[in-house]
């Protein structure tokens, strides 16, 4: 852990140092942000999750967090999986979803090398990526590119690769979430009206109050899936990736419309910086399976099981890691 | 900002678990229609029982009847309890509360005479907090205890008393001395006998037909002096340090789960696309709220006093444990009734008549945001 806490620092001194606003929005006009990137290379935070790196797998994670914290312009989480998967962190290859005959939204798919496919219960399929690839973007400005699946190759891994992409989202979103209260609080503290500040307003705190007990809520479930990494049961595993997606996706769509609202229209100009971690909350939250989506999993598995093994269900203790 | 940090429970704590559940495997039969809100269900040869097994005042010292076992063994017993909607409701107080609050602040003596029936599942409290004219701001409270010779004499009314048409003891918050410019000075908690001291204790009937709390009016009653609680004119701090304790546990979060069980009993095996996205939205507020609950008695068994962490668990639980029943009848109808699903909607209206109460006691919606407020540092 207390190298996770080093890990941590010096990777929040790198993006504290390249993730300001004027380089959010250049990623944002397409210009990957090859500065940082280089920083994240020349230090290995892209091989956190490969077995040779060393690091607990959950260091990865930690790390995707934090990126989420800054809304770091760059494919972290994609990429960190697919070495991983390939172990070969030599080429650039980034992760999409496959939606029929095609690998779409593609983390700076047109930067990679070559990208992986996956989804739902099904085979991680690795295409190089060529001159066709259509950029596109998410509602926050991110590149998510889209080619057709010519020539796959099918990876041979055991991981469920679907979960961890799930599990790299939602640490992202909690990381992003906790920033959005911070930059709510800081704000509400310094803006006045009435001759006060906003912050004494008690409509104003009952609203942070909210938010706060979201962001907690977020952090808990997001940590909590993270813990659950290396369990020894899969389906347990996915489980609680579930819940975890599904817990952070419920509270962006009660913390963005708080913090907007707090910040007044400033909040709603493209000058502000608040719209890069809300717009990535509406766009995180529909990523890797959307709340609806994880709910009707791990409803399904809970109807399944019956009435009488709810209680046993919600408590199963964490020993069941390996 | 406000960070409740992972914690496992300890595999002490998951043994008392086993032992919970084939105890009430062995009870399940005497026991009434399940109803797992901690205020319902006041049945003292059930708590008895309890105390048998040891599971009342387990964090206490020994030599006080108690079994100094860990917060997290206290906190499995508890949860496992209200899951199965076990009537815990005569001894809950004086376990969470009343209890820990005599080991923090009472004399030996009175350790020594209150604490180990409380242990034993025999002896019962009630809180003497609210008046007709104090609800969320307790420090206006108005019943006065006057010092004559060696005894109070008390005079006012306590309102919204929770069994103490049934219960043994009340620990009033009474004022001492007149109120001043420090309006938490003067305050003061006295133990109050509440069959022998002649307190007139009237039930008021609820919006569910049922009679749990009451008013307590006090008109000369005289107690002796040695039934004060800590130090006279301390009673404002003894009361705040009892937050941590009221404010973070499982039953902030449990008291309609039986509403989710009959839920999942009566949609089967095969739910549809929403009922199922309902049960796994329950499921992930309720598991997400159990870790919080159980990080916070984390830092209460660490000798933490985590008076926001535990108004962030009582806000979030209680919004989660009011929006259940409409969560449930959502996608499974309560009215007309489907064949078979006549438990369904008991519990469900059961559970929904006693929604209100859940954002009111123990410190209300309002009163939990604005200590969240303070913790975020906006007051």
């Amino acid at each position: 852990m207390d190298t996770r806490k080093l890990l941590l620092e010096s990777a929040e001194r790198i993006f504290a140092d390249h993730c300001d606003k004027e380089r959010l929005e250049s990623a944002e006009g397409g210009a990957f942000p090859e500065k940082l990137w280089g920083q994240i290379e020349e230090n290995g935070l892209h091989m956190l999750a490969m077995p040779e790196s060393g690091a607990e797998l959950g260091d990865a994670f930690a790390l995707v967090q934090l990126g989420g914290r800054h809304a770091a312009p760059i494919p972290l989480l994609e990429v960190t999986l697919a070495n991983r998967w390939t172990g070969d962190a030599g080429r650039f290859v980034s992760l999409g979803v496959v939606s029929g005959e095609r690998i779409v939204d593609i983390a700076w798919g047109r930067r990679a090398d070559a990208a992986i496919g996956i989804e739902p219960g099904g085979e991680a399929l690795l295409v190089e990526v060529d001159a066709d690839i259509e950029h596109r973007v998410n509602p926050s400005g991110e590149a998510r590119d889209s080619i057709e699946i010519r020539q796959p190759r099918t990876l041979d891994i055991e991981d469920p690769a679907w979960e961890l992409f799930a599990l790299g989202r939602t640490a992202a979103i909690a990381g992003c979430l906790g920033r959005v209260l911070e930059l709510s609080v800081q704000y509400v503290n310094e803006r006045q009206q009435f001759g006060r500040p906003l912050a004494k307003f008690q409509a104003i705190q009952h609203s942070l109050a909210i938010m706060a007990a979201e962001v907690a809520a977020a952090s808990r479930a997001a940590g909590s899936a993270i813990d659950m990494l290396g369990t020894a049961n899969p389906e347990r595993f996915a489980l609680e990736v579930g819940v975890a997606k599904a817990r952070v996706g419920e509270a962006c769509g009660i913390v963005a419309p708080i913090a907007h609202q707090v910040h007044g229209a400033i909040g709603f100009t493209h000058e502000h910086q608040l719209h890069h971690f809300t717009r990535r909350l509406w766009s995180w939250r529909d990523e890797a399976g959307s709340e609806r989506y994880w709910q009707e999993r791990v409803g399904r598995h809970v109807a399944g099981l019956g009435a009488e093994r709810l209680w046993e269900f919600v408590t199963a203790p964490n020993s069941l890691r390996s | 900002m406000l960070q409740l940090d992972s914690v496992d429970l300890p595999e002490s704590a998951e043994r008392v678990r086993h032992e919970v559940r084939e105890f009430l495997r062995a009870e399940r039969d005497r026991l009434p229609r399940p109803c797992s809100d901690f205020a319902s269900g006041h049945d003292p040869e059930f708590s008895r029982r309890l105390g048998e097994r040891g599971w009342i005042g387990m964090t206490w010292p020994k030599q006080y009847g108690g079994g100094e076992r860990t917060f997290f063994e206290r906190y499995v017993v508890t949860e496992e309890l209200l899951a199965a909607g076990a009537p815990v409701s005569a001894h809950w107080i004086a376990d969470r509360q009343s209890g820990p609050l005599l080991l923090r602040y009472g004399s030996e003596d009175q350790k020594n005479r209150y604490l180990p029936p409380i242990t034993r599942g025999e002896s019962y409290f009630s809180i003497g907090m609210s008046e007709p004219n104090s609800g969320s701001d307790l420090a206006s409270v108005r019943t006065t205890a006057e010092r004559v010779g060696d005894q109070w004499r008390i005079n006012g009314t306590k309102l919204w008393t929770t069994d103490a048409h049934r219960n043994h003891y009340m620990v009033a918050l009474v004022r001492t001395e007149p109120p001043s410019e420090n309006r938490h000075a003067g305050l003061s908690q006295l133990l109050i006998d509440l069959r022998n001291d002649g307190a007139a204790v009237r039930p008021i009937r609820n919006i569910t037909g049922a009679e749990d709390f009451n008013e307590v009016v006090f008109e000369d009653v005289v107690v002796p002096a040695d039934r004060i609680v800590g130090e006279p004119g301390n009673g404002w701090k003894q009361v705040t340090s009892e937050l941590a304790y009221e404010r973070s546990g499982p039953e902030r979060f449990l008291s309609t789960f039986r509403v989710f069980v009959e839920l999942v009993r009566a949609v089967g095996t095969q739910p549809t696309a929403d009922q199922a996205a309902a049960i796994g939205r329950a499921a992930a507020h309720l598991m997400t709220l159990r870790r919080m609950s159980i990080s916070v008695a984390g830092m209460l068994e660490a000798g933490k006093s985590p008076e926001v962490e535990a108004a962030l668990v009582k806000s979030l639980g209680n919004d989660f444990e009011q929006a259940l029943p409409e969560l449930a009848r959502s996608v499974a109808p309560t009215a007309p009734v489907a064949e078979g699903w006549d438990r369904y909607r008991e519990t469900f209206v059961e559970s929904l008549l006693n929604t209100p109460a859940f954002t009111l006691r123990g410190g209300t919606r309002e009163i939990m945001r604005g200590v969240i407020a303070r913790g975020l540092g906006l007051r």
